[in-house]
Parts: structure tokens; C-alpha cells; sequence
């Protein structure tokens, strides 16, 4: 009887070991977890980083609307998506439109986005996309101006690192000033209402 | 210390009883079907990107893909992505869940089958065979047409529109 007693005990118990160790109701996702915020209030402001043709800086497009992206060419998804809906906002616009807009995208990852990868990939979604890079510390400034915040992490994908980071577009306006932030997503018509409407603040 | 060895070797047991009970009712592979499927073809000269689909499960049963392979890449994973705050993390999950009568969606910017180091040049119009496991160990081969953003943003707001008409 005692032993038939330890017998469903120990069975229970089981149950509950299995329970605490191998049943995860919410667990279909694992990785690291680390705070992550926006890092600053987008202020933006002037910068210069480099192009596959030489440097730019943000008071050279002066006259122009500036579309501003923050991202990494290995990202299968985020940012393809992000420069898939802007190219598209771009391929509406008139000529004499299109020639007052310029969509920069700067990588977060300069260590494996080189400048003509860069290229290659910017070129893809639309001709006349820029990519620039810098040193880590360069990038990082530019980004503090604008509140993008990125952050390399380490996972157990066999492709290495993965890179965190904002996917806001940011809309500067021809003067040079933050006019404003398009989240991540926003379809083609909305970007190209921004366009057109940051094309009126002179 | 012997009580516990003894202790798993049972949960051993019980937890073999648990996967191999499914098996008797009918796969996870019969049961669940995997629509639209389709890779986003990668820009030139990158060798990494995403395979997504909407699995249906039609079992009575929750099932989870615990797994995804493919001849086309070095290394296929499961991935998921997350918005927090603003700020787009990607991860790789070990499995996917599929609720019972439910469905999974597998699409940009949310969980993925995640295509790392493409050992060839895939174009448009070329098919991606990929192979999922289940948690029963039964599998299911997928075809994926391989499509450019651009058509593939087109045919969502193909969607959008009929959508809207009903």
C-alpha cells in the first residue's frame, strides 16, 4: 500500500517536473531579450557619411525632400519591405517630382555592408537610392540625431549576428529640418502624401 | 540520485507515449496544409532571405513545425520577428505552433522560414522545394514559387482590393 502511495507521488511529481521543464505555453519564442528603446527624440539636423562615390553630406541635398532609412542589407525582411513600399512611393511620383526627392539608407552593419554591396543593393529597389556607410561612431551620431536606434545580438542562426533596429523612415524636409517619421509599413499612397507634403514646407 | 534517474527514465516514457499517440491518429502532415507559399526572391549578390506561407491546420490537435530544410540554402531556420517599441527584432524559434482549426502566418515582418547562404542563383519564377517537420516527425515538402517584392506587393494589394468588395 506504502509503495503503491510513493508510486502516484512519485508519478505526480513527474508530472509536474515535465510541467516546469519542457511545457512552455508562450514559449514559441527563444533568444535574447535586452531593453531596447528608441534612443533619442528624433531632432535630426545635419551629417555627413559616405557614398559609393565619394562623401555626402545632408546640407548638399539641400532643395530636396530627403527620405532617411536606417538598416542592413542582411535583413531578409524589415528592410527589403521598407524599400520595396518606398520604391514604389518613388516609381509614382512625376519626373520633375522625383527630382526633388533623394532616399538614403544607411546600414547599421558597416562591417559587412560594404559600399558596393551597398550599392548593388540599393540599386535593386530603386535606381536612384543612395547607400552610405561610416565608421561605427559616425553612423551612431547620425542615428542619435534622428532617435534610430540599433543594436548588434548575437543568436543561434547559423547566418551570425543579427542587427536590431528602428524602421521608422525618416522625412526631411527641403530646408534641411525633420519634417517627419513614417513607421515601419506604411504603404506606398501615405508615403508619397508625406513626399508631396514635405515638399511644401520651403 | 537513484530516485531521479528513475524519475526520468518515466518521464521518459510518458512523454514517448505523448508523441507517439499523435501518430496513431493521423499525421501532422496530413493534417496541416500549407497555402500560398512563396520566397522573396533576395537583391543581387545576397545570399539570405525569407520563405513564408499560411498553415492551416485542420486536426482536432495543436501541431508545431520543428523544422524546415531546403537543398537551395546552407542553413534553413525557423524565424520569427518582433516589433518592441519600434524597433524590429529578428530571432530564430525552435518551433512554430499551429493551433488546432487555427493557422499560422508565416509573413514579412512576423515569423518566417528563414533561407541563410543560397548556394545557387534563384530567379523569379523558379520553385523552392522546402521540407517541413513536424512534432511528430512526419514531414511535408513545400513547393514556393520565388517572387520580387515588387510582385509580391502587388498581389497583396490585389488581396486588399477583393477584400474590400465583400
Amino acid at each position: 500500500m506504502k509503495k503503491f502511495l510513493v508510486g502516484i507521488i512519485l508519478a505526480l511529481s513527474l508530472l509536474l517536473v515535465w510541467a516546469i521543464t519542457l511545457w512552455q505555453p508562450s514559449g514559441t519564442q527563444s533568444g535574447i531579450h535586452s531593453p531596447l528603446g528608441l534612443a533619442e527624440v528624433p531632432r535630426g539636423g545635419d551629417f555627413t557619411l559616405h557614398s559609393p562615390s565619394g562623401p555626402l553630406a545632408l546640407h548638399d541635398l539641400k532643395g530636396k525632400v530627403v527620405l532617411l532609412y536606417f538598416g542592413y542589407t542582411f535583413c531578409p525582411d524589415i528592410c527589403p519591405t521598407s524599400l520595396g513600399f518606398t520604391s514604389q512611393a518613388l516609381a509614382s511620383l512625376d519626373k520633375d517630382e522625383l527630382d526633388k526627392v533623394q532616399m538614403l539608407f544607411v546600414t547599421v552593419d558597416p562591417e559587412r555592408d560594404k559600399l558596393d554591396k551597398l550599392k548593388t543593393y540599393t540599386a535593386y529597389f530603386h535606381p536612384s537610392i543612395v547607400g552610405l556607410s561610416g565608421t561605427p561612431e559616425e553612423i551612431a551620431k547620425v542615428a542619435k540625431l534622428y532617435g534610430a536606434s540599433y543594436a548588434k545580438q548575437n543568436t543561434a542562426s547559423a547566418g551570425g549576428y543579427v542587427v536590431d533596429h528602428s524602421a521608422y523612415t525618416y522625412v526631411i524636409a527641403p530646408d534641411g529640418s525633420l519634417f517627419k517619421a513614417l513607421d515601419h509599413g506604411t504603404p506606398p499612397a501615405q508615403v508619397v502624401e508625406a513626399i508631396r507634403a514635405a515638399m511644401q514646407m520651403k | 540520485m537513484t530516485d531521479k534517474f528513475h524519475s526520468i527514465r518515466i518521464a521518459a516514457c510518458i512523454l514517448g507515449t505523448l508523441i507517439a499517440a499523435p501518430a496513431l491518429a493521423g499525421s501532422a502532415a496530413e493534417s496541416v496544409s500549407a497555402n500560398d507559399p512563396f520566397v522573396r526572391l533576395a537583391p543581387p549578390g545576397m545570399t539570405n532571405t525569407g520563405a513564408f506561407m499560411v498553415l492551416k491546420n485542420a486536426d482536432s490537435k495543436d501541431h508545431k513545425v520543428v523544422k524546415a530544410e531546403s537543398t537551395v540554402a546552407k542553413a534553413t531556420e525557423l524565424h520569427t520577428h518582433t516589433n518592441e517599441g519600434g524597433v524590429m527584432k529578428m530571432r530564430p524559434v525552435k518551433d512554430i505552433e499551429i493551433k488546432s482549426k487555427g493557422e499560422a502566418v508565416l509573413k514579412p515582418g512576423s515569423l518566417h522560414v528563414m533561407l541563410i547562404g543560397l548556394k545557387q542563383d534563384i530567379k523569379e519564377g523558379d520553385n523552392v522545394a522546402i521540407t517541413l517537420t513536424f512534432e511528430d516527425g512526419s514531414s511535408k515538402k513545400v513547393e514556393a514559387p520565388v517572387r520580387k517584392i515588387q510582385t509580391e506587393m502587388k498581389m497583396e494589394m490585389m488581396h486588399d482590393h477583393e477584400g474590400m468588395k465583400h
